[in-house]
């Protein structure tokens, strides 16, 4: 059994220290309007389970440098980590990092809930968060072998990084069977790393362990150096967003600065512009777009998604009332389907109610996160409402 | 402290689901933005024993029966936006958060009307409505998360009100829960209730004597009850339900005007307020703007001193405005921004607070001054506020006036000039005051200005109410009347431990100096053997006592004012 270390006295909140967070809790205005936004809060209606309660928790904590109780501890984690807090906040609190660096904190304290703990050891031992084997790694291509057969470890300029969701889940498949799918009726000679592929760290990012997370932040861009790529293509904005940004702060600018790392929707999107990529055929459908919270609010973008809905003939886009950075989160993110799995069903179905509103045929989006937690929030609430990944919009509207 | 008994049946009556006693969640129902000096906590018992969320009308009425029965305070609350200490307990009992009594219960098109449940949030509200076409015609500059119910309670101007009025003007009919338990509608209230105000006795309520002494006329005017439950703090009762005015959703255009000195602004506002009519007329001073770019916000105005002006209605007459506008800030030397800039204030009307990260603690203080005495106000403030840092801002009401908002720069963690600091916000009001304005809120802090806020007849009747509905002050006590102290069991042994130091060290100091007089006089006080040590002591123990009964009856106005001067010179040594 691992041995937990657990710090004491001067120790506690030595990080948010050192980050310059840790006057944070005391900057809060207390005004309460991340509170309205925040699908945790919005759940229970409990102060204790806003950002604004927990930054007030955290005040006499860090004045009394005490480590986090272990009620304390599941609140914490009781947060998808969808930073609507930071984009409403009052006084510009980076509540994001913050929540992270605090997750950090919980683990000293050893109260870093199981799930952590899970995908933690199958993190080690296996390279993927789901303890399956690696060479299990492209069992989504059985249906598109045709296609991938001879891009596995092959040099390329461009890259496929699936992710372990994509990868193992077979409802989520055909995300990857249509993105290749894309890259062969542009003709665009492609690798994906296989085997080498692992999990990009984002469980380490998200619990706040980003020590953890550098040896495979190395292998990555080493793996992907060795292959000569230049641009990596991503389905889930978590691998993305761990690629984009987190390595980078891991390990330095110079170590990203000879990669492009574009999540699907730019990929396309860039296809459109240089007249590579042409949508011919009428695809009369109404459909609404939830925007990912890594793609949208964590990194800024919104409209390479929204560019390639209108290049579709006859595609209607009916934006729902909370959307772009105001968007409303999915209650997948933040490690919430492991910690709380009521609770993020129930946001799912919060989000759910919003693009019912629009009378959309479809809810669509880019992250296979998201497309779990609608899925789960569908099925809760009987919703009508189908849910497509952005990928099969394309697919189904080029004939792939 | 509430006993286990008691607190199992709160919880049956508002739902296991919806009831905590647990620590932390006490400590987090028992503040409001302000940051308050650590000494409040000995001076008062200011924090809750239980937080309940009630989701019916009926709900309420229950646990106010409860509460009355076993004296239990209740202390109703919104989201606790507010700083004006009006959601803040004094006396322990149970916080009523009202946020599960959100719903829209009546959108009534033909009479524009919209009735909602206490604890919505007005930015959901306005967002709901906008679906139908219709908007409120005021609204905090918290709205984001400010609950409908708790800026009725607090009272005061917000967006909207330079041209529609304060939350006053909004309020068509409320349903409170009277502290008897009663549920009633103010607009209709029962007949006993008017007949219990409008009895013409002169038993006055206790602590609030001070102020209706020189009433003789208790009439009420008509039957509706509503203008005295608004801005009343909770104080008489819980508002359960609100029915508001709504009005056609319009065009919006904001514009920003910036100029070079503090004459020009204010001499173009009060233009602008005669010859056109905004939606929204709001300024900030150049201490502000500077403020802001600090935080790295600036807003990019060619001048420091800047002006929002937004005008509501039809493409047609905006645009006749707008030339008005332009006209005015023209000829007094003006600027007007681009739009980008416009669009940009408009969109930060939520965000008052984004300088709080100078402080890292603001104290805030906020003042009604006419719009044509702001110029000698400001003039006044400064002199007097010389050598502290802070920023003021203000919007205009429909009668002309500025709720001005002034925001200290603090920091807490500095605890004896934080403490001293305390003076600023109350001697801001003052000068206020001093230039014809009023107080903005009452809450708790600013009980002492709650005559010259209601006004003599309105007190009267609101202290007839409180007194035939709530005389053991169960409901909201210290807000509005002025209520006693209630110190925390460390201060009262620090003072009964002072007192037995202070009071035989005294007489031995005294014995050194006049110790033929005490002979002569009180013999048995001459401390030469140790039984008249003890009976010095004994005398201290009993003179801590005598100050603990005393300071316990002794009105928290009546401490602020009296503490003030010595803040004020505390501030000048410590800051």
């Amino acid at each position: 059994m691992a041995v937990r270390v657990i710090t004491v006295g001067s120790q506690q909140f030595e990080n948010l220290r050192k980050a310059a967070l840790d006057i944070e809790p005391l900057i809060c205005a207390r005004c309460g309007f991340c509170t309205f936004v925040c699908p945790a809060y919005l759940d229970t209606l409990w102060d204790s389970q806003s950002p604004r309660g927990k930054l007030y928790q955290l005040r006499e904590l860090i004045k009394k440098k005490q480590p986090i109780p272990a009620d304390f501890a599941e609140r914490i984690f009781r947060c998808t980590l969808c930073g609507a807090c930071q984009e409403i906040c009052q006084t510009k609190i980076p509540l994001l990092h913050f929540w992270q660096i605090i997750r950090q904190e919980v683990n000293l304290a050893g109260h870093w809930p199981e799930i952590v703990h899970f995908l933690d050891k199958n993190i080690q031992q296996s390279q993927n968060i789901m303890d399956l084997d690696q060479e299990d790694r492209t069992i989504w291509a059985d249906m598109v072998d045709d296609i991938v057969e001879g891009h596995i470890g092959k040099a390329a300029a461009t890259a496929y990084f699936v992710g372990c969701n994509i990868s193992f889940k077979g409802s989520l498949a055909s995300i990857a069977e249509n993105t290749v799918k894309l890259f062969n009726h542009l003709d665009i000679d492609f690798t994906i790393l296989g085997e080498k592929e692992f999990c990009c760290g984002n469980p380490y990012f998200v619990a706040g362990e980003w020590d953890k997370a550098r040896e495979i932040a190395k292998h990555h861009l080493e793996e992907l150096k060795r292959l000569g790529v230049k641009r990596v293509v991503f389905n889930c904005p978590g691998c993305h967003r761990a690629f984009n940004e987190e390595y980078s702060h891991l390990l330095g600018e110079e170590s990203t600065k000879d990669f492009e790392f574009i999540p699907f929707s730019q990929f396309v999107a860039m296809n459109l512009r240089d007249g590579r990529l042409k949508f011919t055929k009428e695809y009369s459908h109404v459909v609404t777009w939830h925007d990912p919270c890594e793609l949208g609010r964590h990194q800024n973008i919104y409209d390479y998604s929204r560019e390639v809905l209108a290049a579709i003939p006859g595609l209607e886009l009916r934006e729902m009332k909370h959307t772009r950075n105001k968007s409303d989160c999915c209650g997948g993110g933040g490690l919430l389907k492991g910690t709380n799995p009521t609770m993020s069903v129930r946001i799912s179905a919060r989000r759910l109610e919003s693009a019912e509103k629009t009378g959309a045929e479809f809810l669509l989006s880019e992250c296979p996160s998201c497309m779990m937690s609608f899925f789960d929030g569908i099925e809760y609430k009987h919703s009508k409402i189908q849910f497509k990944d952005l990928s099969e919009i394309v697919a189904e509207a080029l004939d792939l | 402290m509430l006993r286990e008994k008691q607190l199992k049946k709160l919880a049956d009556i508002v739902g296991e689901d919806n009831f905590s006693a647990e620590k932390y969640m006490r400590k987090l129902y028992s503040h409001d933005v302000g940051a308050l000096p650590g000494i409040v906590n000995d001076i008062l018992k200011a924090e809750v024993d239980a937080v309940v969320q009630p989701t019916s009308s009926e709900v309420v009425s229950n646990l106010i029966k409860y509460c009355l029965e076993n004296k239990i305070p209740i202390v109703p609350r919104g989201h606790a936006t507010s700083g004006y200490g009006g959601a803040l307990p004094t006396h322990g009992g149970i916080a009523v958060e009202m946020t599960r009594m959100n719903e829209i219960y009546n959108l009534d098109l033909e009479n524009m009307t919209v009735e909602v449940g206490a604890g919505i949030i007005w930015g959901a509200l306005l967002e709901a409505l906008e679906d139908h076409g219709v908007t409120i015609r005021a609204y905090p500059s918290s709205a984001p998360s400010s609950t409908v119910g708790g800026w009725v309670a607090a009272g005061g101007s917000g967006i909207g009100s330079t041209k529609y009025g304060g939350i006053k003007d909004q309020v068509v009919d409320l349903e409170v829960v009277l502290p008897t338990g009663q549920i009633i509608r103010t607009s209709n209230p029962p007949p006993d209730l008017i007949e219990k105000i409008s009895k013409d006795d002169y038993e006055f309520f206790p602590n609030a004597s001070t102020y209706v002494w020189a009433i003789d006329d208790f009439g009420l005017d008509d039957v509706d009850l509503t203008p005295y439950f608004v801005d009343s703090n909770g104080s008489l009762g819980i508002i359960t339900k609100v029915v508001l005015r709504i009005i056609p959703l319009q065009e919006f255009r904001p514009f920003v005007a910036s100029f070079e000195n503090r004459e020009q602004m204010f001499w173009a506002m009060q233009d602008i307020m005669k010859r056109t009519k905004p939606f929204y007329l709001h300024f900030i001073t150049d201490g502000f703007n500077e403020m802001l770019t600090e935080v790295n916000m600036p807003t990019h105005s060619k001048h420091p001193w800047l002006i929002l002006c937004v005008y509501e209605g039809s493409s047609e007459s905006i645009s006749q405005e707008e030339r008005i506008f332009r006209e005015i800030v023209s000829k007094n030397y003006g600027v007007i921004e681009p739009d980008e800039v416009g669009e940009h204030e408009w969109e930060e009307r939520f965000y008052p607070m984004r300088i709080k990260r100078l402080g890292p603690s603001l104290a805030p203080s906020e003042v009604y001054v006419p719009l044509e005495n702001m110029l000698s106000f400001l003039e006044r403030a400064e002199k007097h506020f010389k050598g502290e840092r802070f920023a003021v801002e203000g919007a205009v009401n429909n009668l002309g006036e500025v709720a001005v908002l002034a925001w200290f720069l603090d920091d807490e963690r500095r605890t004896i000039p934080f403490l001293m600091g305390w003076y600023r916000s109350l001697d801001f009001i003052d000068i206020g005051i001093k230039e014809n304005g009023r107080a903005y809120s009452i809450g708790m802090w600013n009980v002492s200005h709650s005559l010259n806020f209601y006004g003599k007849k309105r007190y009267a009747n609101m202290a007839r109410l409180k007194k035939s509905t709530d005389p053991k002050m169960i409901v909201n006590p210290n807000k509005v009347f002025s209520g006693p102290l209630q110190l925390s069991i460390r201060m009262s042994l620090l003072i009964l431990a002072v007192a037995a130091v202070a009071v035989p060290i005294g007489l031995w100091i005294a014995g050194l100096y006049v110790g033929d007089l005490i002979a002569a006089y009180v013999p048995w006080l001459i401390m030469d053997n140790p039984l008249s040590v003890l009976i010095a002591f004994a005398i201290g123990i009993f003179l801590g006592v005598a100050v603990n009964e005393l300071v316990n009856i002794v009105p928290i106005t009546f401490v602020l004012t009296i503490g003030r001067p010595f803040l004020r010179l505390g501030r000048k040594i410590f800051h």
